[in-house]
């Protein structure tokens, strides 16, 4: 640690990073005693609205921030198109509830009643189905058609065609289905706006339903993605690619098979919080793909692109500063993004590999 | 005799899909319109049912000619029988959905709820108004015959590639006419360079007079990307940093040149020329600011928290928190205008103006590429250890390549903003910073004739489409991923590059020793 210290070479940057540091912490810490003992402006009640929110959020952002992950771990580009996949997975739940509420439930069911709300279950397991294999189409097309034959190109040349993607998916989505905002059919067990109320403080705060059943379910996701990528053959082979791709040929792996795999697990992922995202919030259109993209891809480098834990802990992360972050430093809710990127600005300073990311060798930077 | 079949078939599967999307996007409608106004045979907005099959022959044509393609050189009646095979697999494909939303429209349903383009009159059109069974076998059978006659068209003149032949030869020809005795004789001959730039001056002088201001207009608009793009191609291009915030800086730019000039909401009334100086200077600060801590970064993380920048900048305008200094989303108006003699600006002398800019951009950045530092920038693009190891400053260089280029990127913003006369914080979204890097990648990394080309494709040409208005974005976004398979290294690649390019029937390296 000493030698270090003393090897230390003070350059410009790096008294502009340890300025930047001490400033800070010191407004950190300041703002921080403010919150908890000066002006008292938001009860116990409003933090834990902040925290139910952030919660459901940044599951949906680490959903898709593993998809990042995932291809950046094997192909080391940035699949810039990945947010578009999550937006048409969107759309396919959406078109699967509509057709589930036209269609008439058989008598026995009740009276009245169409498919989705007598056997909501299954019409949600469908819907994201639905929604998941959509996603996880595209992302296998894009790959064949739009990345496959750049393989060894420059760093730039594909993420330049995965931008041209992006354009594309975007414009067509608008073309084909119109511009104008959609509002997602939820079934009435998880309607929108009811939930659990929880007293917190003396006050009351709703737990939407939407809000929690996103929640676990992205839980969930991320928990069967982590088995299978530590715990089965094709999880074994992913890694064995991303390490080295002609050791794994070597060994008997086929890299373009895992390749296409990985891209359609990325793909399944992106459309399930797709699909989250519209019984969520409700309204959407064809943007709906494009900030949540850069921001999971925020919170992908957040975590240390490459590392699957660091994504899971990256959205996570992200979503909560995004909902408690502006009433933490006492700014504006429209500055929340700002406090994200600064804070990505401020943890690539300090640990420029992320914060759960090793030191990358120089081929895979 | 199975590989043209399977040629013929997935040929057939391609276009059948596009077909499908191209209806399901209103295309055909519009093709046949354009169609109709091209040869003038739309009556009164009636577009004779004709043209839609003019657009169905060409799709056919295309159809063929790919499923020729791919047999290479082959027997006629091979050829013949791969578009045969395409054309009807298309048919059948096309078959299907004229008939299935044909049956639907026609059964009262209400298709365009959910697919806006498939209103009932389109579908009548697409139907030529007939029954969808009639309609759809009429589909199949003028897909299958234009499908056979471009496989046999094909087969007669045996195209291939003869869009990258022809773009290659007519390079190679111009760059062996530069470098034939008399003609560099001549370009070496200081009278004679004087004359050729002499003549090039009085046109580039005559033309924005007799364009009109339409013209200028997207002229303008192009030299302003070009200036961008030059400045970019500093920091992506020469030094290799992937930087995708750049508009950060033409933001910078533009607000300070407004917030100098415009009477609200400071009202400084600065010098015009004096602010120009300020916003280069304040964009280049702004540089340094990004640069400092963050350029020991490298790729993708670069990227991405250049990108967050940009983002930062833009909100922070827009919010409450800076209203008082930028006025928020309502962004400045009457941003200040440059006098010419007691005269305002018009559009010709703004486009005199960056005529002479982009000039004289083009003079500085092809300096600095072959001054030193150029070389050191390019050998940190190449391999940044090697570089440090041979005692470039690769910290300084990096730094000085932002600050350059956030430099160019400031006298564009200034300019942007005193020629439109406002500017507001939605002008400065992150498809501005796409929109240049695609400029300095289309045109060829590192090349400054690539950048002026490249903002004349990117900018330009979607000015000139404006028929197509709805479909722009969506050709271009296709374009760009076409362009980097077909053709990486850019429309006019830098001479001294060292990409490899990656052809398409020899698959790269990396990709023949991983399958081995």
């Amino acid at each position: 640690m000493i030698n270090k210290l003393k090897n230390l070479k003070l350059t410009p940057g790096l008294i502009l990073r340890i300025l930047v540091g001490l400033g800070v912490l010191v407004f950190l810490g300041w703002r921080i005693y403010q919150t908890a003992f000066g002006e008292g402006t938001y009860g116990p009640d409003t933090w834990m609205r902040f925290l139910i929110a952030g919660l459901v959020i940044g599951g949906m952002y680490a959903l898709i921030a593993i998809g990042y992950t995932l291809v950046y771990g094997i192909l080391f580009m940035i699949n810039f198109a990945h947010g578009e996949v999550m937006m048409l997975g969107t759309f396919a739940g959406y078109f699967a509830l509509e057709a589930f509420a036209a269609i008439p439930a058989p008598a026995a069911a009740g009276p009245d009643l169409n498919f989705l709300n007598a056997y909501p279950v299954i019409a949600l397991i469908l819907t994201f189905l639905a929604g998941a294999g959509t996603s996880a189409l595209v992302g296998l097309l894009l790959e064949r058609i739009a990345y496959r034959p750049l393989r060894g190109a420059p760093r730039l040349i594909p993420l330049i065609s995965a931008i041209g993607a992006s354009i594309f998916l975007q414009n067509a989505a608008q073309l084909l289905f119109g511009p104008q905002r959609r509002q997602y059919m939820n079934p009435d067990i998880l309607w929108r706006g009811m939930g659990w109320m929880i007293p917190v403080g003396g006050k009351e705060v709703m737990l939407t339903y939407t809000g929690a059943f996103s929640f676990v379910l992205s839980i969930l996701l991320m928990v069967a993605l982590f088995i299978l990528v530590k715990r089965t053959k094709l999880g074994k082979s992913m890694r064995a690619v991303a390490e080295n791709k002609q050791a794994a040929a070597l060994m008997g792996i086929d890299v373009d098979s895992v390749i296409s795999k990985t891209f359609i697990i990325s793909g399944i992922l992106a459309g399930a919080a797709g699909v989250m995202w519209g019984i969520h919030n409700g309204l959407f259109n064809h943007y709906v793909g494009f900030i949540p993209g850069i921001k999971a891809f925020t919170a992908a480098v957040l975590g240390g692109i490459g590392n699957i834990p660091g994504a899971m802990m990256g959205g996570m992360l992200l979503g909560l500063l995004e909902s408690m972050g502006p009433a933490l430093l006492g700014l504006d809710f429209q500055l929340k993004d700002v406090i994200a990127f600064t804070i990505l600005i401020l943890v690539l300073i300090f640990r420029p590999s992320g914060l759960l990311g090793e030191a990358l060798t120089e081929e895979k930077v | 005799m199975k590989t043209i079949l399977k040629n013929g078939l997935r040929a057939g599967i391609t276009f059948g899909i596009v077909f499908i999307f191209l209806l399901l996007i209103g295309f055909i409608n519009v093709g046949s319109t354009m169609i109709g106004d091209i040869l003038g045979t739309n009556v009164q907005d009636q577009v004779p049912v004709n043209n839609l099959l003019i657009t169905l022959a060409i799709l056919g044509l295309f159809t063929g000619i790919t499923a020729k393609s791919g047999c290479g050189e082959c027997k006629w009646w091979m050829a013949l029988l791969g578009g045969l095979t395409a054309g009807l697999v298309s048919g059948i494909l096309a078959w299907l959905a004229i008939w299935i939303t044909g049956t639907l429209s026609v059964g009262g349903a209400e298709l365009q709820t959910y697919l806006p383009n498939l209103d009932p009159e389109d579908m009548a059109f697409l139907r030529f108004y007939s029954t969808p069974s009639a309609a759809a076998n009429t589909y199949l059978i003028y897909l299958s015959l234009s499908s056979l006659a471009g496989a046999g068209l094909a087969w007669l003149l045996s195209f291939k590639n003869w869009f990258s032949r022809g773009w290659d030869t007519a390079k190679t020809k111009v760059s062996s006419w530069f470098e034939d005795k008399n003609v560099s004789d001549v370009i070496h001959n200081p009278w004679a360079t004087a004359v050729i730039l002499a003549i090039v001056g009085v046109a580039l002088y005559f033309l924005p007079l007799t364009w009109g201001s339409y013209w200028n207009y997207i002229m303008g608009t192009v030299a302003i990307y070009i200036l961008l793009g030059l400045g970019l191609n500093i920091i992506v291009g020469y030094s290799g940093q992937l930087v995708l915030g750049y508009v950060a800086f033409f933001a910078t730019g533009a607000y300070t040149f407004a917030l100098l000039t415009a009477p609200t909401p400071h009202g400084i009334g600065l010098n015009l020329w004096l602010a120009v100086g300020a916003s280069v200077v304040v964009s280049t600060l702004t540089g340094l600011l990004l640069g400092l801590p963050i350029l020991n970064l490298r790729g993708d993380y670069l990227a991405i928290v250049t990108l967050g920048f940009g983002e930062i900048i833009r909100i922070l305008i827009k919010s409450d928190l800076l209203t008082d200094i930028t006025n928020g989303p309502k962004g400045v108006t009457n941003v200040g205008q440059p006098n010419w003699f007691g005269e305002v600006f018009n559009d010709v002398n703004y486009m005199h103006l960056l005529m002479l800019l982009v000039l004289i951009g083009l003079f500085i950045a092809k300096r600095l590429k072959d001054s030193g530092t150029g070389r050191a920038w390019i050998a940190i693009r190449e391999d940044q250890t090697v570089a440090q190891a041979t005692g470039i400053n690769t910290y300084g260089s990096k730094i000085l390549a932002l600050l350059l280029g956030a430099a160019f990127a400031g006298l564009a913003g200034a300019l942007f903003a005193s020629r439109n006369q406002f500017t507001g914080p939605e002008d400065f979204t992150l498809m501005v910073s796409i929109n240049v890097l695609c400029i300095v990648i289309v045109g060829g990394m590192g090349s400054l004739p690539g950048v002026v080309i490249g903002a004349f494709v990117l900018k330009g040409l979607p000015e000139l489409l404006r028929e197509l208005e709805d479909y722009r974005l969506l050709v271009f976004g296709a374009l760009l991923v076409v362009m980097m398979i077909v053709r990486p290294e850019g429309l006019w690649p830098a001479a001294s590059t060292h990409f490899k390019q990656p052809s398409k029937k020899q698959p790269s390296e990396a990709a023949v020793e991983v399958k081995q």
